[in-house]
C-alpha cells in the first residue's frame, strides 16, 4: 500500500538523486486514457508562448520550451516537467514534419498617387515569388493601402488598383490565378498614424501575405 | 422586378462559384464557406465530412466540423484562414469543431477536439485577437493558449 505521504515523498527522493532536479523527465510509455501536452517553440522564430492545461480537478501552466503535463481522466494535470527533445521527436516528429510553414508577409511601397512600385520594392518582388514557390499549395493575399492624401473613397480605389497591379505582376511571373486574392483597406489601416491629408510614403503600400 | 435582377444574378453567380470551389465535395456541403486548406498530405490521410471520408489531397478546401484523420503511414498538415496551422502524425484524429473568423464583426472562435494520436497546433490571428476564443480539447482536459505552438498526444482509453 502506498500512502499519500509516500507518494509525495518518492518524487522528492528521486529528485535528490537526479542531477537535474525534477525538471527533466524520462518519457513514460503511453498509457491508455492519458493525454500529454507539450509547449513548443514556434517553428519560424523560436519564441515560446504560454498554454494552460486545465480540467475540473486543477490546472497546469506551461511557460517554457518543452514544458509538459500529463492528464488522465478524473485527475488534475500533473505538475510541469520538461520533455527531452528526443521524446518530442519520437512522439511528434511526424506531426511536426507535416506542419505547414508559418505565413510570411512582404511589404511593397509605391510612388505618390501612383500604381508604380518604388525601385526598391520592384526588387523585393523576386523574394516574394521565391517564397511562394517554396510552399506546398501556396495561398497569396494582396492587400492595398494608401496614405491619407485625398478622399477615402478614391483611396479605396487607388489601394485596390495597387493590389491588382501587384497581383498582375505575380501572375505574369507564373503564379496560379486561383491562388492570388486581392483586397483594399484604402487609407483605413496606415502603418504610420498621420493626420488626414498627409503624404506619407510608408503608408503607400501593398502587403502580400504568403501562406 | 427589374430591380431584383442584379441580386438574382449575384446569387446565381455566387452559388455557381461556390459549387465550382467545392466541385469535389459531396452534395450538401456546397453552401458552406471554406475555412482553410489541406497543405501537406502523405500516406493515408483523410477528411471526414458529414459521414463521408474524402482523401486529403493538398489544396482540398476545409469546412467547419470536418475531421482530420490519418492511418498508420499518414501525415496531414492544414492551414486555416486566420493562419492557424494544424498537423497530425500517423494514426491520429482531430476535429475542427468550431471556427469563426470575421474579425471586422468581432466574431472569432476556434475549438479543436484532439481525439487520438499526435498533433501539433500553431496559433494564428484568432489567438492573437482573442486568446480566450481558442480552445483545444482533449478527452481529459482543455488547453488554453497565449500565442504559441502546442503538441498534444492523446491515447484513448
Amino acid at each position: 500500500m502506498t500512502t499519500p505521504r509516500t507518494r509525495r515523498t518518492l518524487p522528492v527522493i528521486a529528485c535528490l538523486i537526479a542531477s537535474a532536479c525534477a525538471r527533466v523527465s524520462v518519457d513514460q510509455p503511453e498509457r491508455p486514457g492519458q493525454d500529454l501536452a507539450v509547449l513548443l517553440p514556434d517553428s519560424h522564430d523560436g519564441t515560446v508562448g504560454r498554454a494552460t492545461v486545465s480540467n475540473a480537478y486543477g490546472a497546469t501552466e506551461l511557460r517554457d520550451a518543452r514544458a509538459a503535463t500529463r492528464v488522465s481522466p478524473g485527475q488534475a494535470p500533473t505538475p510541469v516537467e520538461t520533455l527531452p527533445e528526443a521524446d518530442v521527436q519520437r512522439r511528434f516528429g511526424d506531426a511536426l514534419a507535416a506542419l505547414p510553414p508559418a505565413p510570411q508577409a512582404f511589404t511593397l511601397h509605391f510612388l505618390f498617387n501612383s500604381e508604380d512600385l518604388t525601385p526598391a520594392s520592384s526588387a523585393l518582388l523576386a523574394d516574394t515569388l521565391q517564397a511562394v514557390k517554396q510552399r506546398p499549395v501556396p495561398d497569396v493575399l494582396v492587400v492595398g493601402h494608401t496614405d491619407t492624401t485625398g478622399p477615402p473613397s478614391l483611396n479605396f480605389q487607388l489601394a485596390l488598383r495597387r493590389a491588382q497591379t501587384v497581383r498582375e505582376l505575380l501572375l505574369a511571373a507564373g503564379l496560379d490565378a486561383g491562388a492570388v486574392d486581392v483586397a483594399s483597406h484604402g487609407e483605413a489601416q496606415p502603418l504610420v498614424l498621420t493626420p488626414d491629408e498627409t503624404n506619407e510614403p510608408r503608408n503607400r503600400r501593398v502587403v502580400i501575405t504568403v501562406r | 422586378m427589374t430591380s431584383d435582377r442584379p441580386s438574382i444574378i449575384a446569387t446565381v453567380l455566387s452559388v455557381a462559384l461556390t459549387a465550382a470551389a467545392f466541385a469535389t465535395v459531396p452534395l450538401g456541403a456546397q453552401s458552406a464557406a471554406a475555412i482553410g486548406r489541406v497543405k501537406i498530405a502523405t500516406g493515408a490521410a483523410f477528411i471526414v465530412r458529414a459521414g463521408a471520408t474524402l482523401p486529403a489531397t493538398p489544396g482540398l478546401r476545409l469546412l467547419e466540423t470536418d475531421s482530420l484523420e490519418t492511418g498508420s503511414d499518414g501525415r496531414l498538415g492544414i492551414s486555416l484562414n486566420d493562419d492557424t496551422r494544424i498537423s497530425l502524425g500517423p494514426d491520429s484524429e482531430v476535429a475542427l469543431s468550431r471556427y469563426r473568423y470575421a474579425p471586422a464583426d468581432g466574431a472569432v472562435a476556434l475549438v479543436l477536439n484532439f481525439i487520438r494520436g499526435a498533433a501539433v497546433y500553431a496559433s494564428g490571428q484568432i489567438a492573437k485577437l482573442s486568446p480566450d476564443a481558442v480552445r483545444l480539447e482533449t478527452p481529459s482536459a482543455i488547453v488554453g493558449v497565449r500565442g504559441t505552438t502546442v503538441a498534444l498526444h492523446v491515447v484513448p482509453e
